[in-house]
Parts: structure tokens; sequence; C-alpha cells
């Protein structure tokens, strides 16, 4: 469903991904892990594109995305990835619910009466029906969270990207984010998620790969990965978060 | 002095407020308010077009814009008057009504002002929100008028208000190509009783300051309500800030 290959990218003469090659199938749920800087959440941006690569290709159901692509292409298929900040971004002028139709109204055409019937239901999937018309100002930053893959979700994304979706979470908010995410999971979406929560790597990712430089330097399952690393950087990652 | 102003003011309040109006041009603190008004108000859309195109990557858009506004920004208001004064009656092949030459040159002025303005208050937004509407499948267009405007043009009503003060003072430069308004009219009061200028310009200056202070005051109202409303989301947002997250910056 996605795939890197011999993806490089430059910030200057700083080379932030060194030609990756890697594969997200169809319903699977990749975690990428690695120590910061290690050029995890630069790798999940190029898939749509908000990080434009020098060299390489990355598919997406076989288009490659940063191909010489007409605008409206790309806007396109930037539609159909569903994309979880770690800072939010919710639009902090729209309530929650405008916050989640705007997209599916404005860009998909979807009338408003039937895209706020699906926010409803996003919402209320997401534990947050009570709170439609609030603004992301008054809600706590797991909720903000839940609302944003709400709004994600509501595009009805063949794929999921979560870039670090729990890092500026406070620790007792973290679990409900990670919740919504598992339900994604357990319902076949196909993910994939950069996250420093190694207990929710191992129980939900169906592939880990780790990086280090701008390189992947271990793909594997996460029974493998947890237990026995191969890769002597990956070993000292993962003692020095005592995971082990 | 006093009495003298006062009695100034009871025998001529109605030219310093209408001018001739209806046996001439409508002039007076009226017309300088709609001079001010109109100004600004066609400013604005212009002022929002020249700041995207000098956030546009297009070269076609943006060195165009850019020269317009250096231009503007680096040449006397009373510089731009006469130009407009002199030009456009040759363009259009017809002579202008002073009114008409003076909105013109507002109109061009203040916009070039107001799009910095603009363009300050759109790259002062976090970049999360431009990649958020991105990221949705919105084009570039729809993510400025659904996601970036709106939240940037609500930030800057309190400078947009400033600077419908400054054009507010602007206006009195039409004095010189005889624009019937409030200076005008107290130039016109001013011929007629040939005695009394210390007075009449004290007036002049009185209304000015009381107009252009009660929209300064105003200005700084909305300015600390705007930020007082940042704050709130500070302590209600549960801290999205005191994570370093720069998403409440930018908030209504």
């Amino acid at each position: 469903m996605i795939q890197f290959s011999h993806v490089n990218k430059f910030y200057g003469s700083y080379q932030a991904l060194v030609d990756v090659n890697a594969t997200v199938n169809k319903g699977e749920v990749v975690v990428v892990c690695g120590p910061s800087g290690s050029g995890k959440s630069t790798l999940i941006r190029t898939v749509n594109r908000l990080e434009p690569i020098q060299s390489g290709q990355v598919l997406f159901d076989g288009q490659n995305i940063h191909a010489d692509l007409k605008s409206t292409e790309l806007n396109r298929l930037r539609a159909r990835i569903g994309f979880v900040f770690q800072n939010f971004n919710l639009f902090p002028h729209l309530s929650v619910l405008e916050n989640i139709m705007l997209s599916p109204v404005r860009v998909n055409a979807i009338k408003r009466f039937d895209a706020s019937q699906t926010a409803m239901r996003l919402l209320d999937r997401v534990g947050l029906a009570h709170k439609a018309k609030a603004y992301p100002a008054q809600l706590s930053g797991g909720q903000q969270q839940r609302v944003a893959i709400a709004r994600a979700l509501a595009m009805e994304p063949p794929v999921m990207l979560f870039d670090e979706p729990t890092s500026s979470l406070d620790p007792e908010m973290v679990g409900e984010v990670l919740a919504v995410i598992r339900s994604l999971a357990a319902d076949g979406m196909t993910m994939m998620c950069v996250t420093h929560e190694m207990n929710f790597a191992r129980d939900v990712a169906d592939c880990v790969w780790f990086m280090d430089a701008g390189k992947i330097l271990e793909i594997g399952a996460p029974a493998d990965f947890f237990s026995n690393p191969q890769h002597p950087r990956a070993q000292r990652f993962l003692s020095d978060l005592h995971v082990r | 002095m006093l009495s003298n102003m006062i009695a100034i003011i009871e025998d001529n309040w109605l030219l310093l407020l209408i001018g001739q109006y209806p046996n001439g041009p409508l002039g007076g603190i009226i017309s300088t308010l709609i001079l001010s008004v109109l100004g600004i108000v066609l400013a604005f859309p212009l002022s929002v077009l020249i700041a995207l195109a000098r956030l546009s990557r297009w070269k076609l858009l943006n060195w165009p814009a850019t020269a317009l506004v250096y231009i503007v920004r680096g040449v006397p208001l009373l510089m731009l008057i006469l130009w407009v004064y002199f030009l456009v009656p040759l363009l259009i092949g017809d002579s202008v009504p002073g009114f008409v030459t003076m909105l013109c040159t507002l109109v061009i002025y203040e916009g070039a002002f107001l799009s910095e303005i603009v363009r300050g208050g759109i790259i002062a937004l976090p970049t999360g929100q431009m990649d958020a509407a991105r990221a949705l499948g919105h084009s570039q267009f729809g993510a400025m008028r659904y996601v970036i405007l709106p939240q940037a043009l609500y930030n800057m009503m309190p400078s947009i208000l400033s600077q419908f003060v400054s054009t507010i003072k602007e206006t009195t430069l039409g004095y010189v190509i005889n624009v019937p308004e409030l200076t005008f009219a107290a130039s016109q009061l001013n011929n007629r009783l040939l005695t009394k200028p210390f007075e009449i310009f004290a007036i002049l200056a009185i209304v000015y300051f009381i107009v252009c202070w009660s929209l300064s005051e105003l200005a700084n109202q909305l300015e600390k309500r705007i930020i007082k409303q940042r704050l709130g989301e500070d302590q209600t947002g549960m801290g999205s800030l005191q994570h370093g997250s720069p998403q409440t910056q930018g908030a209504t």
C-alpha cells in the first residue's frame, strides 16, 4: 500500500533520509521507532509529501506521490491519506464538529447534513459526541488528539499515518488516545505510526521499523525486535529504554 | 479664547459637520469619515490579494506585488496624491473630482500598508495549520480561504483599526487638491473669519483628536480582548502551550 524505494532527503547538506527502502502492506500496522532526530517524522511526512524528497519514490496505491503531479492530483491523493500530527493542529476558529466536517464538505463535496451525521458518528466512536459544539481550546490535549483522529477518519482514508500522536500529551491522557488507535488497528486499518510508546508498539504492531541517522536499520516482527534485536544500535536503544 | 471657540462652533457647526452640502459638495467631518471608511473598505480586499501575491512562490505574482509595496511605502503620501491628481485625468481623459482622486490614492496607499499587516498575520500562524489543511486534501487556495485567513484576519483586527485611524489623519492631505473634508472646511472658515486662525485650528485639532483617540482606544480594548481570549485558552486548553506546542497561538 505504501512503498518507499531508494528515498533520499537532504536539508541543505544534511542528509535526513538515506536510501530508505520499505513497504507497508494493506491491513498492516507498522510502528516506526528510533532515537530523536533519526528521521522518523521526516519519513512519515514524505508519504503525503508534506516533506519533499530529492530522489527515490514513495508509492501510495501504486502511484508515486513525489512524481510530477498536477496539484489537483496531489490533493486527491492527500485526501486519501489520514494524517495525525504530534501537535493535533485542530483549527482553533472552528468548533469540534466543524473541524471534522470542513474537509468532507469542502474537499469531497459531501452535503453538510451527511457530513455532520458522519462527524457525529466518528465523535461517538472516539467518545467525544458530547463535545461536538466545543472549541478546540476548551478540550484537553487527549481530547484534541481524539478529535484530530476523527477529523482524519472523516475523509474515509484507506490508510492512517500517526506522527508521534502521544508525544505532546500529559501521561494520563496517553491511554485514551492509544485506545482509539488500538481500536482502529483491530478494525484492520492500514497504519503507520511513529511513536515512543514501546508497550503500545509491542501490542499493536505487525511490524517494527527501527531508524537511526536517516536509515532503517532493522525491520522485524515486534516479538523478535523487542526480545532479540539484531542491530547493535537497536540493542543499545532498547536497553536505554529499559524495555527488554 | 474658549468662549470664542464655542461661538465659532455654534455658528459654523454645520459647515464643520457636512461642509457646504446641500448647496455644494458634501464635506466636513462626515466627508472625512466616508473617505476613510471607503478607503479602508476598498483597500482591504486589495491588501489581501497583494499579501497572497507576496507570499506566492510564483515570481510573476510575487515580484510586482513586492515592487508595489516597496514603492508605495518608500514614497510620501503627498507625492502619491499629486501623481494620481495629474495622471488619472490624463489616463481617462476627463477631469476627476478631488474626492475620487483622494479615494484612489488612499486605496493604493492603504492597500500596500494593510497588505503588510495581512502578510504578517498569515506568517504568524503556526505552520501546522497549513500542514493540517494540506494533509486533509485542501488546495493551497482552500487552505487559505477556510483555515488560514479566518484566523489571521481575526488576529489582525486591532492592527486594521489602527490603520484606519492613520487613514483618518491622512485624509487631511486631501486639502492640497481641494478635497472637501474637515480640514478644507476649517480652512474655508478661516478664510471667512480671517481673525481667528488659532481658535479654528484648535477646534480642528480637538475634533481629530477625539475621533482618532476613541478609535485607538477601541483598538486597544479589542487587542486586550483577543489576548485575554488566548490566555483563557491557555488555562482551559490544558496547556498544549505548556508542552511547547504552537497550536493555540493563532487561536480565536
